[in-house]
């Protein structure tokens, strides 16, 4: 027996068919196939009529006006960022006006590299004068150093996401742990945590990876392609994984002040919360933290994570000063 | 869509769809084995769009929740070995209805806004896409020629929009965030791979 699609498997084609018929009218064969689906599962009517409800819906966006503008609502749930001011959550929030503001400002560069760094809980945008940019996210640190001949980033700790600027005389270059990643051109993701090995991710473009004490030619990474470097130099052989987009778009959430979770354990997303803010989540039953997780959350509201989770397995929930608790129910009584 | 089509579509918008984060509540609150809320709530609005007419239907919440019921039923039936507790569980859901819920009326007022960040929580281009649909009401066609992108293109942003909104408003029940534990049947079938890789 084929196996049963997904309920997000059919909220997918649903979307995509009300897409369709959004469009225009189908060709016969395309209804044909559109009927062929309808019939095939007992769940796809409802999920059509969901998506066309929620399409429906948003035509009401129209009475947002022609000068609607989604940033402002972007910024208007940005402020809580810590160490973050409302101006800086403004430009933070993209649009190329905003960005262009913070050029004006300018990160000096010293010969020596200029450091720029971010607090927990903040993330930062870093122009640099090629047009390429840096974003930093919480607790991270880079060192910029621009010359003639590259345009040099050190990675020192945390994540950031480059953003590189086409320039084929001066490579853009990403050093972190005393390797090098190497582009003309590219979208991509660099995280060293403390406790993790470093992990590439390319969004868009094309990184090399510098193979080092070797003849060979550098590792490619495409993409959506992911790679974790090995601790040692020389060590392990490295091999970049394919990365699916959509585990790409969960990846970089945090670009967007969010955490977004596909069955990591309870444990597991609590630890990532606590990168981001001081409140700590602690989940005082074991069972409960193995519980996987999924969904979208704001990554500057733990408060919030935890009172969904509360909601979701039946979970107690108590504040105790800087900590969030989760018991279960059960064994709290 | 059809006039009819689209009426039934509208009255599902309005006294239906407000119910959902409540009948998805319950169906998690003690999940049945094998049954997944996500499951029986798009089943269950299949009943409600191949209902002859809904005139009758002066509750619609508690007519959802009866629905959702009978789909649960449909499925434990269904299976070959009902396993004792589920037959229990299935006379505490007899119970588990609300009174049709006051607030309905008040979910316009937020709704806007909910929709505005929404929109504004979408992907750049996806986005863009999105707002030229639907906010200044362009077609698909003419979108494709303002961005410099094809017509598929234009209706694959389009797609990605809808599904965004089941996703905002539809599985996360109204609120940003979203978490469901009657989706691990889905997470099951994504291989261990994505659970490992998915660090953040």
């Amino acid at each position: 027996m084929a196996e049963r699609d997904t309920s997000r498997d059919i909220d997918r084609a649903a979307s995509n068919w009300t897409a369709r018929l959004d469009r225009g009218p189908l060709t016969p064969n395309e209804e044909d196939a559109f009927q062929t689906w309808l019939r095939a599962d007992a769940r796809s009517r409802g999920a059509l009529m969901r998506a066309q409800a929620l399409s429906m819906m948003s035509e009401s966006a129209q009475a947002l006006g022609p000068h609607f503008d989604p940033v402002a609502f972007e910024a208007s749930r940005r402020p809580r960022f810590a160490g973050l001011s409302r101006r800086q959550a403004l430009t933070w929030t993209g649009g190329a006006a905003a960005a262009a503001s913070l050029v004006a400002l300018g990160v000096a560069l010293p010969a020596a590299g200029a450091v720029v760094s971010t607090r927990r809980g903040e993330i930062r945008l870093v122009p640099l004068k090629d047009g390429s940019t840096v974003l930093l996210n919480t607790e991270s640190r880079v060192r910029v150093k621009y010359d003639d001949g590259q345009r040099c980033v050190t990675l020192l700790q945390g994540e950031a996401y480059f953003s590189v600027a086409r320039d084929e005389r001066r490579p853009f270059v990403v050093e972190v742990d005393g390797r090098r990643l190497r582009t003309a051109q590219a979208a991509f993701r660099v995280r060293k945590l403390d406790a993790d090995p470093v992990d590439v991710l390319v969004n868009e473009g094309q990184v090399d990876l510098a193979v080092e004490g070797r003849t060979a030619a550098p590792l490619a990474l495409k993409a959506n392609t992911r790679l974790i470097l090995s601790d040692a130099v020389g060590g392990a052989v490295e091999h970049p994984q394919p990365i699916a987009p959509e585990a790409v778009t969960r990846e970089l959430a945090w670009r967007e002040g969010k955490l977004a979770f596909e069955g990591e354990t309870l444990k597991q997303a609590a630890e990532t919360f606590a990168r981001y803010s001081d409140t700590r989540i602690q989940i005082r039953d074991p069972d409960l933290a193995r519980e996987p997780v999924t969904g979208l959350f704001a990554a500057n509201d733990p408060v919030g994570f935890g009172r969904a989770i509360a909601h979701v397995f039946d979970a107690k929930l108590t504040q105790d000063g800087d900590a969030i608790v989760l018991t279960r129910r059960a064994a709290a009584e | 869509m059809s006039g009819a089509d689209r009426e039934r579509t509208r009255w599902f918008l309005r006294n239906i769809l407000p119910h959902e984060s409540a009948l998805r509540g319950w169906l998690s609150r003690r999940p049945l084995p094998g049954v997944d809320a996500d499951d029986v709530i798009q089943e269950a609005y299949s009943i409600l769009a191949e209902l002859e007419t809904v005139e009758g239907i002066r509750y619609p919440r508690a007519y959802l929740f009866q629905v959702a019921r009978s789909v649960i039923t449909r499925h434990v039936r269904r299976a070959r070995i009902v396993p004792i507790h589920s037959v229990d569980d299935l006379e505490r859901l007899e119970h588990g209805d609300d009174a049709p819920s006051p607030e309905q009326h008040t979910i316009d007022r937020d709704e806007l806004r909910q929709l505005a960040r929404a929109i504004a929580a979408m992907p750049v281009k996806t986005r863009e896409a999105f707002i030229l649909r639907r906010v200044k009401d362009l077609p698909q066609r003419e979108i494709a020629a303002r961005m410099r992108i094809s017509e598929n293109t234009v209706e694959t942003h389009i797609s990605r929009g809808v599904l965004f909104l089941i996703d905002w408003f539809g599985r996360g029940g109204n609120k940003r965030s979203q978490t469901s534990k009657t989706l691990e049947a889905e997470i099951a079938g994504i291989d261990g791979r994505a659970r490992h890789q998915s660090r953040h």
